[in-house]
């Protein structure tokens, strides 16, 4: 039998060491921890599908340079906070100073700051989940911290976008902590885009301590390239009464990984989380959420689609698991597959784990492809083919997109919509 | 302006159309009538083109274009208008969408501006009024939760907008109460024209009440078995279709009212 397949020592060296030392000292502590760390494949439960698209070779372990121009040129319409290569990057970002709100990169941090970090990096996420993650804890070279003090709302979106530019073969570590005060209100778009075309990887972490009341929205749009292997992983922390909205959008590539766990532990806590995945060529996407309701009377609303063209696969797991004290929950999952060729795979996976009796919890996944006499009606109007298709596979995601809070997000998304429609469909 | 020779149709290798013949000039109305499964609605789909029919034998052409080498969209570029049995409901495309695609893409078919939004809007409410829906609906997804009566209006909303050639108008009156008819029949009446033909595919002849016929023809297993004016749906009215001699198998579900 061959071994199972570790982690090549090649990527547990961080390069920069301009962090505080309490988080070097974390990021040390978490390195250590990895050595032998196995690799998922096919017999890991939660990369069942999605291993073999994983292909880490050691030119791509170092961490990629912190330097050089960002090519991004994406209207930002509210602040800007920009990384390149998981470092932010100071003179590209625009935001005023904000009353009741920081914003920082953990770079300049205090020792007492970065410390208080330190205890608190990675509480949100289950590790054993989200095995990973474990791999930007020991390699992150910078990082945002987001505080908001109670009652704090910040007045437009925060547009963070992270670019890699993969000049040559290499990693980045972009990551994100959110420190929500009670009856804080923001919204955060990530966006993860890239430049050049060597082989590399990208590695995110973005945790939201979302403390009572507060009311955070969170868009993530991953429009990187064919060159780029992202895995990415989302925790939230929720207390009493607050509200955590998400909106994933994602363009597939060479292996897309998004875990997203959310964890209920306040009375009354609700989350809302829409996705829409759009794959096509040989592309991969994969979406693994986990909502964990651990307190009782909470709400979790959950409606994800994949879109699969050509030979392109798509991965949807959602786990819903109901603690035993968490009486009256409600909880809603619905996830839909549309299928634009024989070629295509799409494989999704509800788990529900239930173990209070008082609760409702309802879910639904189905896999088809475009109705033909749908299209029939269409095309006896005169509507072309073309058009008609597009029309049928929009109002499959419509719902959604119109649901982004963010016009200027609803506008990137449709115009790398368009660009898949043309690529997709053709005239008859 | 049509012209059916000897069309026969299979739908899952089963033969539904046995032998079509049919002449339609501009300026006439036709209604067909008959038994429940006798292939008109067969007849109806291969008009508009509906691949999962197969033409086995014969030809159709519209004014003199062989209409079976065109696709569907094709057809109703070329003025082609089937109002469906069974409108569709498409929830996710709003009906204003839907209906200004359509337009616009007959409108580039003759070389004519597409209509923006502003311009189509009018346009579309006008006639709402028309076939008395309320422009609310355009806001809604395709038929979507649309009644019956609702539905068949639609429908005749649609022909009213892209002013096809040829309506083929597959039992639009059914399911209306006597108002709706009667704004479905105005609407119909209001498609008359000299250039235009239309056929009705009903089995009621209150329909005929209203608009008034050229010819009526009995579909029975496929095949036109009678020919007639207008008359002869009051004679089918009163008599069914038993005395026409359809054979047992071919009137299998029979309920013609
Ligand atoms: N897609 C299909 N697959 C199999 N059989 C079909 C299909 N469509 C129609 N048929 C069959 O073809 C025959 C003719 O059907 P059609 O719908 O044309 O009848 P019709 O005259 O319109 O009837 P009605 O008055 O009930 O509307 C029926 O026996 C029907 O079951
Ligand atoms: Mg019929």
């Amino acid at each position: 039998m061959k071994p199972a397949p570790t982690l090549s020592t090649a990527f547990l060296y961080p390069a920069g060491q301009s962090l505080p030392k309490p988080l070097l000292a974390l990021r040390k502590q978490r390195g250590t921890a990895l050595v032998d760390m196995p690799l998922p494949t096919r017999k890991t439960e939660n990369w069942k599908y999605s291993s073999k698209y994983l292909k880490l070779t050691d030119d791509m372990a170092i961490s990629l340079p912190a330097e050089g121009k960002t090519g991004s040129s994406l209207a930002v319409p509210g602040y800007k906070v920009a990384f390149l290569n998981g470092v932010m990057m100071p003179e590209a970002c625009e935001y005023p100073d904000l009353d009741g709100i920081s914003i920082q990169s953990f770079s300049d941090l205090s020792d007492e700051e970065a410390s208080d970090l330190a205890d608190r990096l990675d509480s949100t996420l289950d590790n054993k989940a989200v095995q990973m993650a474990r791999l930007n804890s020991a390699r992150f070279e910078d990082g945002l911290l987001i505080r908001l003090k109670p009652e704090a709302v910040l007045d437009q979106p925060l547009f963070i976008v992270h670019e890699v530019t993969a000049e040559a073969s290499g990693s980045a570590f972009p990551r994100i902590f959110v420190d929500a005060g009670r009856h804080s209100q923001i919204t955060l778009v990530e966006e993860y885009i890239s430049s050049g075309s060597a082989q590399v990887m990208v590695n995110t972490v973005t945790e939201f301590n979302v403390t009572e009341g507060a009311n955070i929205t969170s868009i993530r749009l991953n429009m990187e390239g064919e060159n780029v292997q992202h895995i990415g992983s989302t925790g939230v922390v929720q207390q009493r009464s607050s509200r955590f909205e998400s909106h994933t959008v994602g363009f597939g590539g060479p292996l897309r990984r998004h875990d997203l766990q959310v964890r209920l532990e306040g009375e009354g806590a609700e989350c809302k989380l829409n996705g829409v995945v759009v794959t096509q060529g040989k592309q991969h996407y994969d979406n693994h959420t986990t909502i964990e309701h651990v307190a009782a009377h909470c709400n979790s609303e959950e409606t994800y689609r994949n879109i699969a063209a050509d030979q392109s696969h798509a991965v949807f797991n959602g786990r819903i698991h109901i603690h035993q004290d968490a009486q009256k929950s409600n909880a809603d999952m619905n996830n839909k597959n549309l299928l634009l060729s024989n070629g295509a795979e799409i494989d999704t996976k509800p788990e529900l784990e239930i173990y209070a009796d008082d609760v409702k919890c309802a879910h639904g996944a189905t896999i088809g492809q475009l109705n033909e006499i749908s299209l029939f009606y269409l095309v006896s109007r005169g509507i072309g083919r073309r058009e008609a298709n597009v029309l049928l596979t929009m109002a499959f995601i419509n719902e959604l997109v119109e649901q982004i809070p963010v016009e200027a997000v609803r506008e990137t998304v449709q115009g790398r919509l368009n660009h898949f429609f043309e690529q997709t469909f053709q005239e008859a | 302006m049509l012209s059916i020779k000897n069309l026969h149709a299979s739908v899952e290798g089963k033969e539904i159309l046995k032998g079509i013949n049919l002449e339609i000039k501009a300026g006439e109305v036709h209604a067909i009538m008959g038994p429940n499964g006798s292939g008109k609605s067969t007849l109806s789909q291969v008009l508009a083109g509906n691949e999962a029919f197969e033409v086995t034998e014969g030809e159709i052409t519209l004014n003199g274009e062989n209409l079976l080498e065109l696709e569907t969209e094709e057809r109703a570029r070329e003025g082609i208008f089937l109002a469906f049995q069974y409108p569709v409901e498409i929830p996710g495309v709003s009906n204003l969408q839907f209906l200004r695609t359509a337009v616009n893409a007959m409108r580039q078919h003759k070389g004519q501006d597409e209509m923006n939004a502003a311009e189509f809007m009018k346009l579309a409410k006008e006639i709402s009024k028309q076939v008395d829906l309320d422009p609310a609906f355009l806001k809604r997804g395709v038929n979507e939760g649309f009644s019956g009566g609702e539905k068949k209006r639609n429908e005749i909303m649609q022909a009213l907008l892209l002013q096809p050639k040829l309506a083929i108008l597959d039992e639009t009156d059914s399911g209306l109460d006597i108002d709706a008819l009667k704004v479905v029949s105005d609407g119909v009446n209001a498609l008359r024209a000299e250039d235009r033909a239309i056929l009705m595919v009903t089995h009621y002849q209150r329909l005929l009440n209203h608009i008034v016929p050229d010819y009526v023809h009995v579909l029975a297993g496929g095949k036109i078995i009678k020919s007639g004016g207008r008359e002869l749906a009051l004679e089918l009215e009163e008599r069914g279709y038993g005395w026409l001699g359809i054979k047992d198998e071919e009137t299998a579900d029979s309920s013609v009212n």
